[in-house]
């Protein structure tokens, strides 16, 4: 589970000495690079305001907000470079779950809000519907189509908002914070759906127990640094790095 | 009765309704009370109770008593506040016979008749999302204002109400336009780019 499969020739996603800040502010994230391999589970630890939420808006392009026509090749997807001629290409490919579910869940009904993506995707009124249907069983909500997005559960919006990821069939999902807020039951849920996905996933969380219980590899970030990066029971195991980056060492891994 | 009407029935009724409302002339009295009696006969037959029409009125008479007065005071004489009349009386119907429609047809049914009457997308888009969005900003505003209670420890006197009110909403502003933020990254997300066709697709033929 620790071992890491990264080879050159097939790459997920690779970022290469991506810097940010917003204009006129201090910097957020300074030199960071890595790589994930196809089918790789990372978990993106780090105490809050460590930048790890901006990490993530840069793997499908919504920060910087202004993208470069030209590719600088600093992050890319599957091989596709991030940028402006192929920001679409690239969203298609890179799942976004945002923390807060009720930002991305807009549509009035759970059917047409899991149909958004499918139908951006130039996808027919049939297979939508297919998709629809397909996704939402992945997450365990089969009939779940004419429900109002208003009258859900904290943990079926967030499976909602999976189910309308998943229908995009993306081959990186990356997660923002998904367990936040969720009740033992609902996490336990969520946990097995991710680990039924089959593409990689990146997942910027405060909940080390489930990234020993989830993650192969591990990136611990703070203060917009990459601090150190390796299979997940070396880097949560070491109390000196964890205690040093405001964290602690899961009780899993305790003794 | 009304609930079960065509869905078109219903729009057409409610514009009916409003535009007699907005067309009759006040100083003809008898008129003014025929519309009246129609509006209120329409909120019986859909069963609303008077007390609940009533409760939003009592909402929406001080806006339009600020936007009315203003004509009593620049116009002299009666014209002045004739005008003032028809603004009250053509605004307490028209209010009337929006929470008529409002209530006879769910929200969703309402938008797909619009759309079949080929209002723009763009127009559908915004009362789609605002309709969305309005519970989760009431939500918010909610906790936002029991936080401000449970710290304030007495019964406020009415101009520190008037004023933590306003704090709210200059908070709930900000937060709104953050998540307006967000809202729009999510919706690149999933490859929006610009044209809705979660609404031009998916309302004639949903399960």
């Amino acid at each position: 589970m620790t071992d890491s499969k990264v080879t050159p020739a097939s790459v997920a996603v690779r970022v290469e000495r991506l810097s940010f800040r917003y204009p006129g502010g201090p910097d957020v994230l300074t030199d960071i690079s890595f790589t994930i391999a196809p089918g790789e589970i990372i978990g993106l630890v780090g105490p809050s305001g460590a930048g790890k939420s901006t990490l993530l808006q840069h793997l499908n392009g919504l920060l910087p907000s202004k993208l470069s026509d030209t590719s600088t090749n600093v992050i890319s997807i599957d091989g596709v470079p991030v940028s402006q001629p192929t920001i679409s290409e690239v969203r298609r490919r890179v799942g976004f779950l945002f923390q807060d579910p009720d930002d991305q869940l807009f549509c009035p009904t759970v059917f047409e809000d899991v149909a958004f993506g499918p139908l951006n995707l130039g996808l027919t009124n049939d297979d939508a519907r297919q998709r629809v249907c397909d996704s939402l069983a992945s997450v365990g909500l089969a009939g779940y189509e004419p429900r109002s997005t208003l009258r859900l559960s904290l943990g079926e919006r967030k499976r909602v908002c999976l189910a309308g990821v998943f229908a995009c069939q993306p081959s990186v999902l990356a997660l923002d914070e998904p367990f936040s807020s969720l009740d033992p039951r609902a996490r336990r849920t969520l946990i097995g759906i991710l680990k039924q996905f089959s593409g990689s996933q990146i997942i910027a969380t405060h909940d080390l127990d489930v990234v020993v219980d989830l993650c192969h590899r591990v990136l611990l970030l703070d203060g917009g640094q990459l601090r150190a990066a390796g299979p997940t029971a070396d880097i949560l195991g070491n109390a000196a790095l964890m205690e040093r980056h405001g964290l602690e060492v899961p009780w899993r891994l305790r003794r | 009765m009304c609930h079960r009407w065509p869905p078109f029935a219903k729009l057409f009724a409610a514009i009916a309704m409003i535009l007699a409302a907005t067309c009759v002339p006040i100083t003809h009295g008898p008129l003014v009370g025929i519309v009246a009696c129609v509006i209120f006969f329409a909120h019986t037959l859909a069963r609303i109770p008077l007390a609940y029409v009533g409760r939003r009125l009592l909402f929406f008479w001080p806006t339009l008593f600020l936007m009315a007065i203003s004509l009593p005071l620049s116009q002299a004489g009666q014209k002045g506040w004739l005008l003032f009349v028809t603004i009250l009386v053509r605004g307490t119907l028209s209010f009337s016979t929006a929470l008529w429609l409002v209530n006879v047809m769910p929200f969703d049914q309402l938008l797909a008749t619009l759309r079949r009457l080929r209002v723009p997308d763009v127009l559908l888009a915004i009362l789609s999302l605002m309709y969305r969005f309005l519970f989760v900003l009431w939500d918010e505003l909610d906790r936002m204002r029991i936080a401000r209670s449970a710290r304030l420890f007495r019964k406020p006197s009415l101009w520190e109400t008037w004023r933590s009110a306003a704090h709210l909403v200059g908070r709930l502003l900000i937060r709104a336009l953050d998540r307006a933020d967000r809202i729009h990254g999510a919706m690149l997300s999933r490859g929006w780019d610009g044209r809705s066709r979660w609404i031009e697709q998916l309302r004639e033929d949903r399960p």
